[in-house]
């Protein structure tokens, strides 16, 4: 556990090799990442292993001295982290291994995994940071991966776009974080998140500025993590190429902002209008984005939906005080969101195209990846067995415990969304007459399915490390030693996980009666009620709001603000650059070679300097 | 004692030296250069002579260096002659504004 | 200021003085130039005279009016001029330049000399001139001159190398 900050270090020295190698390795440099993250992974286990039974190791080195403040720079190893370091790099060596063959004979196949070694260089960097300065350092390098990857078929203009617009959504985010962490900063004097919690414990803060960085820092979580009302870079984002949607956009960076506020819970906990807020933004994200994942046509961009959606159950968890609840939906989360990004990558391999109307019945002509799909589309509806039964059940009895009743229902609306629309995706992709003809459907060669194998096996089984029925494992470990972080198991009453079970059940009942056996409708509802389906189908007009109100204002002042460039600015500047100019021609010209006017320019100057000395030195 | 004051030889020296020195920077021909040169340094030696006798410590010395400036300035006269022998040998003109080897 | 017969002096040197420097710019031929310069070289061996420098006149008359207007008048003999002294074609911007400049510099100098005065000092300069000066020159001035000497060496060594003619090879110059 002494040197676990080896682990990032294997990313990035496979990041440093490619950029250097690549080139000449062409295909070979997806041994070099998979070996790296290997490496990452088998070390992760081990110091994940060994933490189970030993405390925290945490080291730190001197970095900067400025005056008597002492920034340090090391890393961590609590409880948390080290189960962010499996999630990270396990998720992380699967897609690697995955897009060797997904990616098989792009162009840029040695950039593409030098850009996955950087990523996961600083996802891993991140969870495994001590203190809140370097966090932000690999936060923001985070950015800066997630970035280079969505915007890795550059030559696509909307992927450009959602490039961009990823990385600038994410900026306002992280300005919040920023704040936030001066505050804490300016208040604490220290970015320890140690010294931090334990000023926070002391009262050694006001409760306003509790209040007040715990919401900044939750805005960069919720620039990172897709929640309202940043969230719509994260659709946009599925640009990228599939692998990266799993790894990125699905289980490790979009956690990242659910990790931040999990590892800052005791701050977050201090104050109950903080929590509410969490609550509210996750609760309110998580129903918000299913409703749009309902109607959907994109395979990528339901998936999209479905990650804020769930994302902002995390949300709610950690804002009702579910700790636990929400790290182990996190754990649950990134395997069967992997699965089923990974799967629908499997899928879009083989018919060559997202639209899933053009799709239908791949279930026989996908033997392997049909089921790996159906087993990630389950453990996501919540059904029980599947992890994220157990996980979702969680999070339902801690809004419950914590008195959100009325957030409590919206995530219960939210559950049958979810298993409604994703039930619609399963039948539309693999059940019915294919819509559209398909020709050379194939299934994947088995280094996209083998790591799609090991994610549904964990998918299955990752829930029963905290069971009700089992004991919650996972759950006192998560808490062990620290009781700012509550309880690792909340009891509640035994009926929610009747209602959490009959509402997925019966959101796939719907979507079976509507999309596999037409005994409803399609459009039963849509025509009925065609304004509502309009919004939704839109997003409800989010980007276009965006569009109208901020994109607009910023537009305007950068109007205005050119125009003062172009006539102020620029006139200023070709003023300099004239005089320059006309004293530099002048001077060449005079550069003429001959003596006496060499002799004339230094006579003369003298004779001035001799005018000047005369009329100042007082000598007339 | 002297009925010309020490002023009026230095405006003397002064005039001289402007000519000279216009003289120097304006004329085109390489040997009018030269004797302009000389007269701004037989302007110098005015001056010389007359701090030598009117000056704030009248000595002998003033006239010494006289001497001295006058015997550089031979040398000088004799060298630039023998640049400008040579000058004209190789471009068959002693224009001052043909030559301007500085600029390349 | 009284009108002294060294007052008259004075001013008819000084007027050819700078008779013969005006002359100078003025005139189109060249070997003019050196003839009006001639005249304001001796204007000042008169100078000298009045300055109680006899010896320095009499050098003054042989070396600039003698040894260095000849050398001149050889130096222009040697060479063609043609068309002499035409107006430079496009200099006439650089000669007003100057011609501030050079009124500037006698404008801000002679604003420091015009009232100039020392305490007159009695002197015997113009006892035995020649001899102060050769003794103040064979004792305190003994090295400067020798290394004067030395400088003629160099650069008469210097001139006939430089004038020498191009047909002898340029290698062989010590």
């Amino acid at each position: 556990m002494e040197n676990a900050w080896l682990i990032p270090l294997f990313p990035l020295v496979s990041f440093l090799f490619l950029l250097l190698f690549g080139k000449r390795l062409k295909e070979a440099s997806a041994f070099v990442g998979i070996l790296a993250t290997l490496a990452s992974l088998v070390y992760s286990i081990l110091v994940l292993l060994e933490r189970l039974e030993s405390p925290t190791h945490k080291a730190e080195a001197v970095w900067l001295t400025i005056g008597n403040l002492e920034l340090t720079a090391g890393f961590e190893v609590n409880q948390l982290n080290a189960l962010m370091l499996v999630i990270v790099s396990l998720v992380s060596f699967l897609v690697h291994t995955y897009s060797k063959g997904y990616m098989h004979g792009d162009e840029r196949f040695p950039v593409f995994y030098a850009y996955l070694g950087l990523f996961t260089f600083a996802m891993l960097g991140l969870v495994i940071s001590p203190n809140l300065l370097q966090t932000y350092i690999f936060w923001e390098l985070v950015g800066v991966g997630s970035f280079l990857l969505i915007g890795f078929y550059f030559y696509k203009e909307s992927a450009k776009a959602a490039a961009k617009k990823a990385f600038i959504m994410t900026r306002i985010g992280d300005v919040g974080l920023l704040i936030g962490m001066i505050l804490l900063f300016w208040q604490t004097g220290s970015f320890e998140y140690d010294e931090i919690f334990a000023a926070v414990e002391e009262g050694a803060i006001s409760g306003t500025m509790i209040t007040l960085t715990a919401i900044l820092i939750f805005i960069g979580a919720v620039g990172k993590s897709g929640q309202f009302p940043l969230h719509t870079w994260l659709p946009d984002a599925m640009e990228g190429p599939t692998p990266v949607s799993a790894l990125i956009h699905a289980a490790t960076m979009v956690a990242a902002g659910v990790y931040l506020v999990a590892s800052l819970f005791p701050l977050f906990n201090a104050s109950e209008t903080a929590m509410l807020t969490v609550a509210i933004i996750g609760a309110f994200t998580a129903i918000f984005a299913a409703s749009i994942g309902l109607v959907q046509n994109d395979i990528k961009r339901v998936l999209a939906y479905s990650t804020v959606s769930q994302l902002g159950y995390m949300m709610l968890a950690l804002g009702s005080a579910g700790y636990v609840a929400g790290v182990f939906h996190l754990m649950t989360h990134a395997f069967f969101k992997a699965l089923l990004f990974l799967a629908a990558g499997s899928v879009i391999h083989a018919v060559h195209t997202q639209d899933i109307e053009k799709m239908g019945g791949l279930w026989k002509k996908l033997t392997f990846t049909g089921p790996l799909f159906l087993i990630g589309t389950l453990a996501i509806s919540g059904v029980p067995l599947f992890s994220g039964f157990f996980s979702k059940d969680e999070i339902l009895i801690a809004a419950w415990a914590h008195g959100n009743y009325g957030l409590f229902w919206l995530a219960v609306i939210a559950a049958f969304f979810t298993a409604f629309y994703m039930f619609r995706l399963f039948f539309m992709v693999f059940t019915g007459e294919a819509r559209s003809e398909m020709k050379n459907v194939h299934e994947s060669p088995s280094v996209m399915t083998l790591p799609m194998l090991v994610l549904a096996v964990l998918a299955v089984v990752a829930g029963y490390v905290n069971t009700p029925w089992f004991g919650a494992f996972l759950g006192d470990w998560l808490v062990e030693g620290n009781e700012a972080l509550g309880h690792g198991h909340i009891a509640g009453p035994g009926w929610i996980m009747i209602v959490a079970t009959a509402v997925s059940l019966l959101g796939i009942l719907l979507a079976w009666m509507m999309y596999s056996k037409n005994s409803i409708s399609r459009d039963w509802l849509s025509s009925r009620a065609p304004i509502a389906y309009g919004v939704v189908k839109n997003k409800y007009y989010i980007d276009e709001i965006y569009n109208q109100s901020v994109v607009f204002a910023t537009k305007a002042i950068s109007l205005f603000l050119r125009f003062i460039e172009l006539f102020v600015v620029e006139g200023l500047v070709k003023l300099t650059t004239a005089t320059v100019q006309a004293l530099g021609k002048t001077g060449a010209k005079i550069q003429n070679g001959q003596v006496q006017t060499y002799g004339t320019i230094a006579f003369v100057g003298l004779a001035v300097l001799m005018v000047i000395y005369a009329l100042t030195g007082g000598y007339l | 004692m002297s009925s010309v004051p020490v002023s009026a030889y230095l405006a003397l020296a002064l005039i001289l030296f402007c000519i000279g020195l216009y003289g120097a920077l304006t004329k085109k021909n390489t040997v009018i250069v030269l004797i302009s040169i000389e007269l701004m340094l037989n302007a110098v030696n005015i001056n010389l002579v007359t701090f030598s006798k009117y000056g704030a410590n009248p000595s002998i010395t003033g006239q010494v260096f006289a001497l001295f400036s006058i015997a550089v300035a031979a040398a000088e006269v004799a060298v630039g002659l023998a640049i400008l022998i040579s000058l004209y040998r190789n471009r068959r003109s002693v224009n001052i504004d043909e030559v301007n080897q500085l600029k390349n | 200021m009284t009108l002294t017969g060294e007052f008259f002096a004075f001013m008819s040197l000084a007027l050819v003085a700078v008779i013969g420097g005006v002359l100078l710019l003025n005139l189109t031929k060249v070997v003019h130039m050196v003839v009006a310069l001639v005249f304001t070289f001796v204007s000042i061996a008169g100078i000298y005279v009045l300055l109680s420098a006899e010896f320095l006149a009499v050098v003054q008359v042989m070396i600039y009016s003698g040894a260095i207007t000849i050398m001149m008048l050889f130096g222009i003999m040697l060479t063609r001029h043609h068309g002499d002294e035409a107006e430079p074609k496009g200099g006439t911007l650089r000669r007003l330049f100057l011609l501030v400049g050079v009124l500037g510099f006698g404008a801000a100098v002679y604003f420091g000399i015009y009232d100039l005065d020392f305490e007159a000092v009695p002197n015997t300069l113009h006892e035995n001139n020649t001899e102060q000066i050769g003794i103040s020159l064979f004792s305190h001035y003994i090295i400067p001159f020798e290394l004067t000497s030395v400088i003629l060496l160099a650069a008469l060594v210097g001139a006939i190398v430089l004038a020498r003619r191009d047909d002898e090879k340029e290698g062989d110059q010590e």
